[in-house]
């Protein structure tokens, strides 16, 4: 049970997306994974595909414009 | 019941101690909201036309904006994520935008008047350029409307993409003739209501998108339920 952070701030669509699909993919079951984002278009495909693989996830926007993606890996 | 007893999980394991200040937009919005009405009476002044242009701008942006609508990621996303509800809401505008058209053309060929917009030839120059096209906006993050919405939300790797953008477009204006004397020429300009009637173009047309929409709605269910 570990929390990891992904900086994805000034990234664009779909680089966060990928960056999160690589970095999840090399956690242990029940870390949370916490992306940072600035680009509306990954507030939205990021936690889509995060729920479409069946994990929790929370999203919480931490500024005008900056969000946080709360993942937490199921399996 | 199960999944909101882990999403409160999720909050509460993550150090949260990043909220940041946030400004109050609000003065900047009736400021902005000031400065669009004011330059739309300036507009006026210029031409009858160019207020209506100017709403018809704004509010594209604003329903842009609003609804995440992105015409690369309803191209994209099916590859990269599964996901197909952008596409069903792209193929859905399609469909209410021929309607609109053919409503727009049929009057105005009743009328006696040649066929409005833009009936271009269409060759493998389209094909072609439409790769290339899908390729450059996957990379820049954004289609034209994409990247124009985007860099009026401040993402300003995006202010990049419109500079070269416009590059990109001055230059193919540019050397414009030599593209259609050379590849577009040959090509037929073909416009199917006057090929094969009005409602043959139209349902056709309609009846192909709704077919689109299903295919594209099996293929994010199928993606869907692979996965869980």
């Amino acid at each position: 049970m570990a929390d990891y952070r992904l900086d994805c701030m000034g990234e664009a669509c779909p680089v966060p997306l990928l960056k999160t699909q690589k970095k999840l993919s090399g956690l242990n079951i029940g870390d949370v994974l916490i992306v940072e984002i600035d680009h509306s278009c990954a507030m939205k495909n990021v936690p889509e595909w995060a729920r479409k693989e069946g994990h929790n996830v929370d999203i919480e926007e931490t500024g005008d414009g900056e969000w946080e993606i709360y993942i937490e890996k199921t399996k | 019941m199960a999944n909101t007893v882990n999403q409160a999980n999720t909050r509460t394991a993550s150090a949260r101690a990043t909220a940041k200040k946030r400004r109050n937009q609000l003065p900047f919005a009736i400021l902005l909201l000031i400065g669009i009405i004011i330059f739309g009476f300036v507009l006026n002044g210029i031409g009858v036309k160019l207020p209506i242009y100017w709403i018809f701008g704004i509010s594209f942006g604003i329903v842009l904006q609003k609804s995440r609508f992105c015409f690369t990621a309803s191209l994209r996303d099916p590859v990269l994520t599964g996901s197909t509800s952008l596409t069903k809401a792209v193929l859905i505008a399609f469909a209410i935008a021929s309607v609109g058209f053919a409503a727009i053309q049929y009057s105005a060929v009743q009328a006696g008047n040649p066929v409005p917009g833009f009936v271009s030839p269409a060759g493998w120059h389209t094909a072609i350029g439409a790769l290339l096209f899908g390729i450059g906006m996957v990379i820049a993050g954004g289609c034209a409307s994409g990247t124009l919405m985007r860099v009026g939300e401040g993402f300003m790797m995006q202010w990049l993409s419109l500079i070269f953008f416009v590059v990109g477009s001055l230059w193919g204006a540019h050397d414009f003739s030599w593209w259609k004397a050379t590849f577009m020429t040959n090509a037929p300009a073909v416009h199917f209501p006057s090929l094969i009637g009005w409602p043959a173009a139209i349902f056709g047309q309609l009846i192909l998108l709704g077919a689109l929409y299903l295919i594209a709605d099996w293929y994010g269910n199928r993606r869907s339920s692979q996965n869980s």
